[in-house]
């Protein structure tokens, strides 16, 4: 489909312009950026002559299409983990060795996934890949690099990436435990708590629901309501007024970001005290409350990773907002992490072959610096690529920032009332 | 017990009204230049979108800024009768569905390119404000939505029955030909129709942004409404419409209370079916208007 073989990332760097003409902010890293595509074009690195070769490391991201959104905050992420890489000397083991990022743009879909994953992995010498954050297109190129025998290390939070793949690793959170973690936090609300769950009929909607269903009686959580809705309805007040009737304290909203924004108002329209889990993905990122405003104040949600954490994952928070206006959201902070961790097992491995990246990153055992920065702050892989210490971390919206609330051992702020 | 029902209704009706705006404006047009407007969706985006700067950029209350979207409206509905509908009026019904058809696309994929596909909202004082009423509830922005639409429509019927020129646009809506010979200009007459009709879904646009996002598929979300509502009110009859449009929003609340939250549009294309089928004119019965 596509003969050119160098406009990756100008064209993601066209759809960060296109996307985002009002932030100033922006305008700088865009012109950080437009200087890496120069560079690139001249031959990218070797001033000193002796300079061992840059480590390729291939990012796949949805920078343009309906998931452009957050995309186009995890490239920034990864820049700025290449960065700091770099900047603290590269890879010592390989002679100093300075990551090289190569940036593709999957324009969120499916197809040009699969293509754009081959295109990278065969016109690149990579030594490993990050991407593509939504699992739908994640699953597609973990099949591509497995083939490949690449490595391929992603925050994607489906139980499907940890199944008979050898070359993916997931150091964060699965989608199982989100699940456990939100009918955990609906505990928080009191002791017996009666939950209302509302989900949009698509199979996103329908398997996130019934994850909740089949483990609430196993987590002593009453479901009094179980309901289904049509995505992109123009009026949520029917489906309040059912949630209303029902008698829940506490509402798990199952819903894309316009859905919700309607759900959240007419809850506060009613003037019903019931406390909302909004769950992860679209809930926790800076948008959300660009979109919801004050009403998001209070609002429950479950994350992979947040700013708050440790003291490392606060200062990479101030270096993303300084460079991009916006706090360094669940998905973006745990690229960076990610981007260590490569680091780590490149740094072990002193290759920068892939297959022996792979078996360094199954050793990966980090319990401090920046590759740690994960909920409990452990990284170690098992067998199936899953990080043995895995946990969400429940998060709350307090004062336009992302708190850290539950479990206690990972709260950085006391629970609001909403 | 009848809290609930009562609510239910209140609700559908609320959103009954801005379904209303958009269906009048494709029976009108259908009425008077006798062609199906699928692009009406997309006239109700733009002025969503339209409010929405003027919002941002400006401070405008999106209600207030009716006064603009209107206007603007009007003048894009002259411009499309009178370079493109015009041309395609012949005796050949499929160039008229292919126009408006593509005119839909065009519209829609340009606002992909140019907004992007995220949602934008506006945020007024009164955008999660509602007044109590026992235990009832009537959310401020939905009701002064309700009732600008129905200032509207009650001022196009009145603009229609007693005006020169609304008269003008009955009597083609009737019969082109004897309205012609009568000295009626068809041409003038559906550029104003076309204007007042991409108006209304203008007013639409701009009503619904203190509580509804704007997104470049918006207008699919309401048009498809309109047009159930258009045939339930029987084609071209501007208060059959209305009424068909505040019944759906009522069935579709109730559908939503009683049979399933995934199945208020079921119960109204229930609607459309029985009705249909008992009364294939729909319920305005015969052309009159």
């Amino acid at each position: 489909m596509k003969k050119d073989r160098q406009p990756s990332v100008t064209r993601s760097e066209n759809a960060v312009r296109k996307l985002l003409p009002e932030a100033q902010s922006r305008r700088k890293f865009l012109l950080k950026a437009g200087g890496a595509v120069a560079a690139g074009a001249f031959g990218a690195v070797p001033m000193r002559g002796w300079a061992a070769d840059p480590v390729n490391i291939g990012a796949l991201y949805p920078t343009t299409g309906s998931m452009a959104q957050i995309g186009v905050g995890c490239v920034a992420a990864a820049k700025l983990a290449v960065d700091m890489v770099n900047e603290a000397g590269g890879i010592k083991s390989l002679g100093g060795a300075k990551l090289n990022l190569i940036i593709s743009d999957v324009q969120s879909d499916t197809t040009v996934t699969r293509t754009e994953t081959d295109r990278l992995i065969s016109g690149n010498k990579l030594s490993a890949i990050h991407g593509c954050f939504a699992s739908a297109l994640t699953l597609i190129a973990s099949q591509v690099a497995e083939r490949a025998k690449v490595p391929l290390i992603t925050g994607s939070s489906s139980d499907q990436l940890n199944k008979g793949l050898s070359y993916t690793f997931t150091p964060f959170a699965r989608a199982s435990q989100f699940a456990q973690a939100q009918l955990q936090m609906a505990k928080l609300v009191g002791d017996k708590p009666k939950v209302a769950v509302i989900f949009e009929n698509t199979a996103f909607g329908t398997s996130t629901s019934n994850g909740l269903k089949e483990l609430a009686p196993g987590e002593g959580v009453e479901i009094v309501m179980f309901e289904p809705y049509s995505a992109g309805f123009t009026d949520a007040s029917p489906l309040i007024n059912k949630v209303k009737a029902s008698g829940a304290n506490a509402l798990f909203s199952v819903s894309y970001l316009n859905d919700l924004i309607l759900i959240v108002r007419t809850v506060k329209q009613v003037g019903l005290d019931i406390a909302i889990n909004g769950g992860s993905g679209g809930f926790v990122i800076p948008d959300f409350y660009k979109n919801v405003g004050k009403l998001a104040e209070g609002l429950q949600g479950v994350a992979h990773w947040n700013h708050d954490m440790d003291d490392n994952a606060q200062k990479v928070n101030v270096e993303y907002k300084k460079r991009t206006g916006y706090f360094l959201f669940e998905y973006a902070g745990g690229l960076v992490a990610q981007t260590f961790m490569l680091a780590d097992a490149l740094e072990r491995a002193g290759s920068a072959d892939p297959q022996k990246v792979r078996e360094a990153l199954s050793t990966l055992d980090v319990s401090s610096g920046y590759a740690a920065m994960a909920p409990g702050g452990k990284v170690k892989f098992g067998p199936d690529g899953k990080n043995v210490y895995g946990r969400p971390v429940g998060v709350q919206w307090q004062n336009g920032d992302l708190a850290s609330i539950f479990p206690k051992e990972f709260a950085r702020a006391p629970m609001i009332k909403s | 017990m009848w809290e609930t029902v009562a609510q239910a209704v209140i609700n559908g009706l609320l959103i009954g009204g801005i379904y209303a705006l958009v269906s009048i404006g494709v029976t009108l047009i259908f009425g008077v230049v006798k062609i199906v407007n699928f692009a009406q969706g997309e006239f109700v985006m733009i002025g969503m979108y339209l409010s929405f700067y003027l919002a941002t950029q400006f401070g405008i209350d999106p209600i207030v800024s009716l006064v603009v979207t209107m206007p603007a409206l009007f003048v894009v509905g002259v411009l499309v009768q009178h370079f493109l509908i015009r041309r395609v009026l012949g005796p050949n019904d499929m160039p008229q569905i292919f126009l408006t058809f593509a005119l839909s696309l065009l519209l829609l994929n340009l606002a992909l390119m140019l907004f992007s596909a995220n949602y934008r909202t506006v945020h007024t004082s009164y955008s999660d404000e509602a007044f109590h009423l026992g235990g009832l509830y009537i959310p401020v922005a939905k009701l002064i939505a309700f009732v600008v639409a129905m200032i509207l429509s009650g001022a196009l019927w009145v603009f229609l029955h007693t005006t020169d020129l609304g008269k003008a646009m009955r009597a083609a809506s009737q019969n082109r030909d004897v309205a012609t010979l009568m000295g009626i200009n068809p041409n003038r007459v559906f550029c104003v129709a076309l204007g007042i009709a991409l108006a209304l879904a203008g007013a639409a646009g701009s009503l619904l942004m203190p509580f509804y996002s704007a997104y470049p598929f918006v207008g699919q979300v309401f048009v498809l409404m309109a047009f159930v509502a258009v045939v339930l009110g029987t084609l071209g009859n501007v208060v059959g419409a209305l009424i068909a449009s505040l019944m759906m929003g009522i069935a579709e609340s109730l559908g939503i209370q009683y049979v399933g939250a995934d199945s208020g549009q079921i119960v109204v294309f229930a609607m459309l079916l029985l009705t249909l089928a008992f009364k294939p004119n729909g319920l305005g019965g015969g052309r009159v208007r």
